[in-house]
């Protein structure tokens, strides 16, 4: 079998199991008693909040709000994350300092810091990023700790004996070493800080799908819920295939030009 | 004195354990400035721990090593280490893992730059300078590092089994390279190897080890006229000396 037929074929694997997808759904919309939103009056209501805002705002612009959170609170997470998980990986006392702490903090799901979180921070857009944050954090620094305590002896070794000192061996070989477990990290961490947003909004925002989705639950509009899982699920799969070009672009080394 | 001077390596009284494992024994014996010393010995005797304790990658049990003088510290000597599985650095092309020793060392661009060349062409590496090693196949990965140890023109050169995964072509060419790169720079140089044939022919000292716990059987010396010629009866008589001694500890 060539490649071109292979392709072909995996392509048509991939868009009958979303047609599987959308049968199943007819037919389960269309049982008896079901509250379970057709696919045509799914699509109508997308179009719908495409154009009416709910809550001043277009399904767009509360998807926009959510996503600003989610990196806003991403972008403090990745550099607070990695530093302190390179700071767990590669000193030991760091580690004997920080490591029981971190570990016994680290069990708490993001969720149950809600309470906390809107009682010193109000109801406002801070407690939503220090939400999303906690979620976030936690993958970043196990992985990149993980990372650097992965790395193969060899290679620093082979740093030693070429001369490198202890900083140069974190910032020439280390880091370079642990950039894949980084990101591996950051992957995790995008999708649990996605799914903290949802989780902070729907206890208390005006705007972003997670209150959609409560609003949605209030007036009994069932399409409305439906458009905006939907809408988590594909805005989350773009972000995966961004961070999957990041990979290509950040880690060349990994990615055969060749084959 | 003068001899003293001249002494590069001077290992002392070297004991290495690991836990209760006594890997090297009381081990003693000097290697000259300009050596080229070849070790050889049963497998699993100790070269590699030998190495790793010459360049303070493992802790001494008891006794000392020192180069020139004093303990061996890679910052300060100009001294390279051929690991004996591949050590490259996969996130470097294969230009820049040459680079990257030198680099480390601070020495000018235009040296760096010139070395650099110098060794992308003697290795045959040009080709595929933009390469990544994960491209590459196991035999160039080594001469990568190779590459990256030559390029330093060290004063002391540590190889361990750098050949090991060559085929023959490659090997007896790079033999013959690092002799030239011996001879050209003046510098000592430590060779472990587990093939006899490479050990007569590379050096002008044999060290045959024992089993474990490990001591120095025998120093041997080399003196056949370079180039060397496998088939001339005096290597051959010199090689199957090398193998016996090995063979019947």
């Amino acid at each position: 079998m060539n490649d071109k037929v292979k392709k072909l074929l995996y392509g048509l694997l991939s868009v009958s199991s979303l047609a599987l997808f959308v049968v199943v759904w007819v037919v389960l919309s269309h049982a008896e008693g079901t509250m379970l939103p057709t696919p045509t009056a799914t699509f109508s209501r997308f179009i719908d909040i495409m154009q009416n805002p709910i809550s001043k705002a277009t399904l767009p612009v509360h998807i926009w709000v959510s996503l600003r959170r989610v990196l806003i609170a991403f972008l403090f997470a990745v550099v607070i994350g990695i530093a302190l998980g390179v700071g767990l990986g590669w000193s030991e006392k760091f580690n004997a300092f920080f490591g029981p702490l971190f570990e016994m903090i680290r069990p708490i799901p993001p969720i149950a810091w809600i309470p906390m979180i809107i009682i010193w921070f109000g109801i406002g857009e801070t407690a939503k990023i220090v939400i999303v944050f906690i979620g976030a954090f936690t993958s970043i620094v196990l992985n990149t700790s993980a990372g650097i305590r992965a790395i193969d002896p060899l290679l620093i070794s082979a740093g030693k004996v070429l001369g490198a000192n202890r900083r140069q061996l974190l910032v020439d070989v280390a880091m370079p070493a642990t950039i894949p477990a980084i990101l591996a990290g950051i992957r995790t961490a995008l999708s649990s800080g996605w799914m903290c947003v949802v989780a902070a909004e729907m206890i208390a925002a005006r705007q972003g799908v997670g209150f959609l989705i409560v609003r949605g639950q209030e007036i009994g509009d069932t399409a409305l819920i439906v458009v905006c899982m939907l809408a988590i699920g594909i805005v989350s799969a773009l972000l995966s295939l961004f961070l999957t070009k990041m990979e290509g672009v950040l880690c060349p080394w990994q990615f055969s030009k060749t084959q | 004195m003068s001899e003293n001077d001249n002494v590069k390596v001077r290992v002392r009284n070297l004991t290495k354990c690991f836990g209760d494992l006594k890997v090297l024994d009381n081990v003693s014996f000097d290697i000259q400035k300009g050596d080229f010393v070849c070790i050889v010995g049963p497998t699993g005797c100790g070269k590699t721990t030998f190495l790793k304790c010459l360049v303070r990658l493992f802790s001494l049990t008891e006794g000392e090593i020192l180069v020139d003088g004093e303990p061996a510290d890679p910052k300060k000597h100009n001294l390279s280490f051929v690991f004996q599985n591949p050590s490259h650095l996969p996130w470097l092309t294969v230009e820049k893992n040459i680079r990257y020793g030198l680099e480390l060392k601070k020495y000018p661009e235009q040296l760096i730059r010139e070395r650099t060349e110098e060794i992308l062409g003697l290795l045959g590496l040009d080709k595929v300078r933009n390469s990544y090693p994960h491209e590459l196949s196991a035999s160039t990965v080594q001469r990568i590092v190779i590459g990256r140890s030559f390029a330093m023109h060290p004063d002391l050169l540590l190889m361990d089994e750098p050949y090991g995964q060559m085929d023959i072509k490659m090997r007896y060419y790079l033999e013959d390279e690092v002799i030239k790169l011996w001879q050209a720079t003046g510098s000592t140089v430590i060779f472990i190897t587990h093939n006899v044939e490479e050990a007569v022919y590379l050096s002008n000292k044999c060290l045959i080890l024992s089993q474990k716990p490990t001591t120095v059987k025998e120093e041997l010396k080399i003196d056949l006229p370079r180039p060397r010629d496998i088939a001339s009866p005096e290597f051959v008589r010199l090689r199957e000396y090398v193998t016996s001694q090995i063979k019947w500890w």
